[in-house]
């Protein structure tokens, strides 16, 4: 009885996390295959494009974030990043990608904003801009959402550092708040954030959502060669496929190995800092630049949704004319009918996988909720399937459902989103769980009521908003997965994320902006009432979390 | 009657004090006082079955001539009081202080209870207040009348006036005494203040040295 949640909650996990991956490289380390593929045109390359994008964005977004958290905090904006960066960590990076493309082509709203009057132009330029061959572009749509998801990842770490007294400590010897930061909170810090950060790196080498619509496309990113691969009928491609998913698993070890040393550098490089002496008091500059960088950031992103909207429902729209020329509905019209049949599909699996992890989270933390250690030590491993490239972990999943066969099932496809929903959900659900004051427990039993009435009377209402905002977050996970569909679906499950990212590579994307709205619209919806449900519910209660 | 028989409680094999055995009769008072960090908290979480993990605990507790220590917590019938009142803040005063009522009897009859419970502190008016926007005097008084309608047969005090001023601390002490004398409850109560020792009635049990 004592053990069961947390078992369940491992098993969940580990269990196909292991298989996976055992299966990958067992059916993956083929010589012949992995010869071919290394050989395959254009592969080298795509490997290393994976790798510098993924990189790069990794790196930017931690400094980004670290910047943004340390600026937010010391200048008492902390509630309006939060605020701001939720609905970007939520928008589904298809949708995202698709946005993106529609704000930064040369036919884009950008472009369109400052034509004719500053460019000049009357026709879109024949310039590189989206799919750039140096994959500028997916670094940037990469940066946008993971300095989002670190932003929270290192708030999360904050409340196990005592932030003021050490920033008064770092004032009282001169200290500017910026360099107070960086040499008294970031290295604290950044061990948390170990596992979110790595997470970012092994999404920003394999994904394939993002670089299908905003990455290079002569080669593309090496995942978009296996997803290629993976999708073609013929067995000797296919073969090709699974060898090549062992090598980006390989890849990706090796990144995280070059990641780590760079950390250590850094850390090195910090504590050299730590003892120059110099206090760097003047902070308004890197405030105003800081500040701008974030406003950019979060334009485009809100751009991006918008050119989805304008696009998906806009008529004939020439360049240089910054809207439509009136409304057609023409692409909702013909896609209306492929939309309604993925909804129940998409909503389905989105509360499923919601309301099981919703259980399965509460229950495990009830279970370790007095000790910290043990806590942590869950997260970090429900944290293991993102810290695996989904194209190595999600074939050898595949394979073990074949196996046991229930591949293609709706069944299997929840599993699959449940084991992307539960580190999200525990990452919101367990801290809140802990914070609750343990001697409740103490005082409902004093006063006769048993422990699970008690949790049902005392800590579930103080747990309301913590429970709406994870589910919340756990439905925009579940809908914005396409891999993990795709992939435990065996092609058969549709929901708007395969429409959309199917639309995306077919290039068609007045229908890719269609499904972009719809997915967009899922956390939107989903955000909305957690918020709006948390602002309603115990309104007059002041000391209720 | 409240009776400690031979309690003894360790950190590994360190004991944190020599054993406790202590009888306290119907509407008496037994002090714990002692230096911070002795277990004098700790005696109380015992009785009452939170005893943490680290803590090993030995010894028998007979509420009324009945072994507590195995029981449930929530069976022992123990009314705990803490140094913040914890009442539950999602719920406005009335209904704080109508958690602690048994199940059962209509809802007039409930509320009359309630209200009453109020009067007699001296909160009448206050039921949908939110607990937030009490003193913490008024929080302390709303705390006890919650323990008492849960009808307990002792109460065990963990430092409840430390946090309020002193003429505060001297009406909710009287408060506490007089609704325990008046319902014949043995109360154990943990402090440091003198003050406390003397208003109980001067019964104290010295735990480790002090």
């Amino acid at each position: 009885m004592k053990v069961w949640p947390v078992t369940v909650l491992l098993a969940c996990t580990l269990v196909p996390s292991a298989a996976g991956l055992a299966a990958a490289v067992f059916a993956g380390a083929n010589l012949d295959a992995l010869a071919a593929v290394l050989q395959a045109p254009g592969v080298p390359r795509a490997m290393l494009l994976s790798l510098w994008t993924g990189g790069i964005a990794t790196i930017l977004s931690l400094g980004l974030a670290h910047a943004l958290v340390a600026m937010a905090v010391t200048g008492g904006w902390r509630q309006r990043l939060t605020t701001l960066s939720l609905p970007l960590l939520a928008l589904p990076h298809l949708a995202l990608g698709i946005g993106l493309v529609l704000v930064l082509a040369p036919s884009g709203l950008l472009m369109r904003g400052i034509s004719p009057w500053l460019s000049g132009l009357d026709m879109p330029p024949d310039w590189h801009i989206v799919r750039d061959p140096a994959g500028l572009t997916l670094i940037f749509g990469l940066v946008i959402k993971e300095t989002c998801f670190l932003i929270m990842a290192l708030f999360a770490a904050l409340a196990q550092v005592p932030v003021a007294p050490r920033l008064q400590r770092a004032a009282s010897l001169g200290y500017g708040p910026l360099k107070g930061w960086l040499v008294t909170i970031a290295p604290s810090c950044q061990q948390q954030i170990g596992l979110p950060v790595a997470a970012v790196f092994v999404y920003g080498v394999g994904n394939v959502d993002l670089a299908l619509t905003l990455g290079p496309d002569l080669p593309p990113t090496f995942a978009v060669i296996l997803w290629r691969w993976l999708l073609d009928p013929s067995p000797l491609i296919q073969s090709q496929a699974h060898a090549g998913t062992v090598l980006l698993l390989v890849l990706t070890l090796f990144g995280l190995l070059g990641l780590w040393a760079a950390g250590r550098a850094c850390r090195a490089l910090v504590s050299a800092i730590s003892v120059g002496g110099r206090r760097q008091r003047r902070v308004r500059p890197a405030r105003i630049g800081l500040s701008g960088v974030a406003v950019i950031g979060w334009v485009v992103g809100g751009l991006a949704i918008v050119a989805i909207g304008l696009r998906s429902a806009g008529g004939l729209w020439r360049f240089p004319a910054v809207l439509p020329n009136g409304l057609s509905f023409t692409s909702w019209q013909s896609s209306f009918s492929t939309a309604l049949s993925t909804l129940p599909m998409t909503a389905g699996l989105a509360v499923m996988s919601t309301l099981v992890a919703l259980v399965l989270v509460l229950l495990g933390a009830e279970q370790v909720r007095t000790n910290p250690l043990r806590r942590q030590q869950l997260g970090q491993w429900l944290f293991v399937p993102l810290l695996l490239p989904q194209m190595t972990f999600l074939f050898g999943v595949q394979v073990l459902l074949v196996w046991i066969g229930i591949d293609g099932t709706a069944l299997a496809v929840t599993w699959m989103h449940l084991i992307f929903v539960l580190p999200y959900m525990w990452g919101v659900l367990a801290p809140a769980r802990a914070a609750v004051d343990p001697r409740y427990e103490q005082r409902v039993a004093s006063l006769g009521v048993n422990r699970w009435s008690g949790w049902w009377r005392v800590t579930r209402p103080l747990l309301t908003r913590a429970m709406l905002l994870s589910c919340a977050l756990g439905a925009s996970v579940s809908l914005s997965l396409y891999l993990p569909t795709l992939f435990a679906g065996a092609g058969r499950i549709a929901t708007a994320a395969t429409e959309a990212a199917a639309a995306a590579g077919a290039g068609t994307l007045r229908l890719a902006a269609v499904h972009g709205i719809l997915l967009s619209l899922g956390p939107l919806c989903a955000f909305s009432a957690a918020y709006g449900l948390g602002a309603v519910l115990y309104r007059h209660r002041k000391d209720v979390p | 009657m409240l009776v400690f028989d031979n309690v003894t409680l360790s950190v590994g094999n360190r004991p944190l004090f020599p054993s406790l055995s202590a009888e306290v009769s119907a509407g008496d008072t037994l002090c714990l006082v002692g230096p911070s960090g002795v277990g004098k908290s700790s005696v109380l979480n015992y009785a009452c079955g939170f005893l943490p993990d680290d803590i090993e605990g030995a010894g028998e507790i007979t509420l009324e001539g009945q072994a507590i220590t195995q029981l449930p917590p929530n069976e022992r019938q123990l009314g705990r009081l803490f140094q913040d009142a914890l009442l539950f803040p999602h719920l406005s005063v009335a209904q704080n202080i109508a958690f602690g009522l048994a199940a059962g009897g209509s809802k007039r009859e409930r509320l009359a209870t309630v209200a009453d419970a109020l009067e007699r502190c001296g909160l009448a008016g206050f039921e949908d207040r939110d607990p937030a926007s009490l003193s913490g005097g008024q929080r302390a008084r709303v705390a006890l009348m919650q323990v008492l309608l849960a009808e307990p047969k002792a109460l065990l005090l963990d430092e409840p006036f430390s946090a309020l001023d002193r003429a505060t601390r001297q009406t909710v002490r009287k408060l506490v005494f007089r609704e325990a004398r008046t319902r014949q409850l043995p109360v154990v109560l943990v402090t440091h203040d003198p003050d406390d020792v003397q208003a109980a009635g001067g019964r104290s049990i010295q735990l480790g040295s002090g």
